[in-house]
């Protein structure tokens, strides 16, 4: 109480001391979220401008005589004519750990009915990216738990990986198994208070999204346990398209906080085609030009301004890292298209989902040949590194040779080998969703069968052979299997023990 | 209406000679719309309207208003009139207007530039802290 006594009367002889100067202006046109403001001449880029009754504004288009304002929030209750007032102050957003478990609007407005976010901390939503001499090389595993990621395009903490594909391709299903495979480890990590495992924070950018869909998104998560370790920001289709252009930037900027205090984030932008379509809409409306596709001419901006806050950084820096898995639909796999070019330029490599993939039961529907991850074997632990590292050349060599396949029996053994492995290969790599697989099951796996322990058991039956010998290595050779988790290499001794192990279970399977 | 780049354009050509060393020059103003009225050049409305919109906001701009909730004395009208035009430079037009809803004190308005330090401004600001 008495604090309060005390703060009362600081404020009150604040405004005491000084008569602060304002710049004023009136709205000549309002209509489609945008205002035209007359006057205003000390307006800046990206200021925050007030119309009162709580709804703001960003100034966009500074011209000659008046200013082009978005406005974020209700904006049916503006009227021409209305005094207008700058602030002074960029638009941000709340950040921090209290926004763990929580789904908030592009403002960082919560909306999920938990109550108020209680933070101190406050982000810009439009910052500049960490320059060359802060960032560290990437070399930190972000382990999807989905064995073909992992093991052929594996991605690191601080890369920027785009995964682009068709509609009902699964993109949105890699996002989420990564998500619940971080939680899985964060969570054992505190469980074995390990304090040398660094905990991956995640956060889901819904842009554009049916509602639906996002409350699917987060059901998924709650169920798996994945929420405490997750933020939602929402800003669905119903939304403005200011609230969709702004939210991806809004998630960065709660990724950076983590980036800026020593800890690990991945943030999911889903999807960037749909926010490039509202910033068209916002341009459009603000009367800029239009360029190719009616998109306005700095659509790259856009992205790449939003893509390189994603990055590693050095001690002295933040000692952090926000990894970008930026998500784009094509249409009719077209990936020359305007905005997925953009976007392919800009990332370190890419996971191409084909629909031919998915109808042919391979999923997820990862097309191996035009994949590629530029941080590559940096970002892998070593134990994926021996396993995996011919597997891509293999599944090359497999394909090449499919067309082959046809001739049955009118082959050479040496072709007719490769090609009953890489079939066994593709068996192995295929993955239910929201199931994702610990590292030291997938090296266990790909040892297997590149060791041609799999070469004798049916192609069809090589999913079932792969369930049962994981259920048998977690359960009665826990011990080996947190050997290869803790040493993260396959010394010999490792080799000669998973090798034992699976002879046992190979002996036991029918 | 709809006034095209070319409108504009004119309209803005006319505006920048009606300018004197930074500030509006009226007789000039006079002569170019008697001007255009009397040759009446193609699109000579929709340049006539942008021409008085540039027009308006160019007087907006150099136009201070000082409302005050009681008469000011000349004394002080002066000294506010000196101050602005010290900070402003020359060439500003004044009005004073009296506003009762400003309970007390003065709100000087010049161009987009607010200083408010009537009571009623300090009040609503006090409202916004809390």
């Amino acid at each position: 109480m008495s604090t309060l006594l005390q703060d009362i009367e600081a404020q009150i002889s604040g405004l005491k001391t000084s008569v602060t100067r304002q710049n004023v202006g009136t709205v000549r046109e309002i209509g489609d979220g945008v205002a035209r403001i007359e006057g205003l001449s000390n307006a800046m880029l990206n200021e925050m401008l007030d119309f009162g009754n709580g709804i703001v504004g960003l100034a966009l288009n500074l011209e000659e005589t008046e200013v082009g304002a978005i406005i974020l929030g209700e904006y049916t209750g503006i009227k021409e004519g209305q005094e207008v007032r700058t602030t002074g102050k960029l638009l941000q957003v709340p950040v921090g750990k209290p926004l763990l478990g929580r789904v908030v609007n592009a403002l960082g407005e919560p909306c999920d009915g938990k109550g108020p976010i209680v933070t101190q901390t406050f982000y810009p939503v439009e910052k500049i990216a960490p320059g060359i001499i802060k960032r560290k090389p990437v070399s930190q595993p972000v382990q999807t738990g989905i064995m073909a990621v992992d093991a052929m395009i594996p991605i690191g903490r601080g890369q920027r990986e785009l995964i682009i594909g068709d509609r009902s391709t699964g993109k949105t299903t890699i996002g989420m198994d990564t998500i619940i495979s971080q939680a899985r480890l964060n969570r054992a990590a505190e469980a074995a208070k390990d304090t040398s495992y660094r905990p991956l924070y995640c956060i889901y950018v819904a842009v554009g999204q049916k509602q639906s869909n996002v409350a699917r998104v987060l059901a998924v998560l709650e169920e798996a346990g994945a929420m405490p370790y997750t933020i939602i920001v929402d800003a669905s289709a119903s939304d403005s398209a200011t609230n969709q252009y702004l939210a991806p930037f809004a998630g960065c900027a709660m990724g950076e906080w983590f980036m800026d205090n020593g800890m690990d984030a991945l943030i999911i932008y889903d999807d960037l085609s749909k926010h490039a379509v509202a910033y068209r809409q916002v341009s459009l409306v603000l009367k800029r030009p239009s360029g190719r596709e009616a998109y306005p001419g700095d659509v790259f901006y856009l992205h790449s301004r939003l893509l390189e806050r994603s990055a590693r950084v050095g001690e002295k820096f933040g000692n952090g890292s926000l990894t970008g898995l930026p998500i784009i639909e094509t249409q009719a796999g077209d990936v020359s298209a305007y905005i997925p070019t953009n976007v392919i330029s800009i990332t370190d490599g890419q996971i191409y989902l084909e629909t031919d993939l998915f109808y042919q039961g391979i999923r997820p529907a990862i097309s191996v040949g035009l994949s590629v991850s530029r941080v590559g074997s940096a970002a892998q632990v070593k134990a994926m590194k021996q396993v995996a590292g011919r597997v891509k050349l293999d599944l090359a060599q497999f394909r090449e040779l499919a067309a082959f396949a046809q001739f049955g029996s009118d082959l050479d053994p040496k072709t007719q080998g490769q090609l009953e492995r890489g079939k066994r290969i593709v068996e192995v790599f295929k993955q239910p969703q929201y199931n994702p697989m610990p590292v030291e099951v997938q090296v266990a796996a790909l040892w297997t069968v590149q060791n041609g322990l799999m070469d004798d058991v049916a192609v069809d039956k090589i999913k079932d052979f792969q369930g049962k010998l994981t259920e048998y290595l977690t359960s009665r050779k826990a011990a080996l299997m947190g050997k290869i988790h803790n040493e993260k290499a396959l010394s010999e001794g490792l080799i000669a023990d998973l090798k034992a192990a699976v002879s046992e279970f190979k002996q036991t399977y029918k | 209406m709809k006034i095209s780049k070319q409108a504009r354009r004119d309209a803005r050509q006319l505006f920048r000679a009606c300018m004197v060393r930074e500030a509006l020059d009226e007789n000039r103003v006079r002569q170019a719309v008697g001007a255009v009225v009397q040759q009446k050049p193609r699109g000579y409305i929709a340049i006539l309207s942008h021409f008085q919109r540039l027009i308006r906001l160019e007087v907006a701009r150099r136009g201070a208003r000082i409302e005050s909730a009681e008469p000011l004395p000349p004394q002080t009208q002066a000294q506010i009139q000196a101050d602005l035009a010290r900070q402003y430079g020359p060439g500003l037009s004044f009005v004073f207007v009296q506003n009762p809803a400003l309970i007390g004190g003065v709100r000087v308005q010049v161009g987009g530039d607010v200083y408010n330090g009537s009571v009623q401004g300090r009040l609503a600001a006090l409202e916004q802290a809390f």
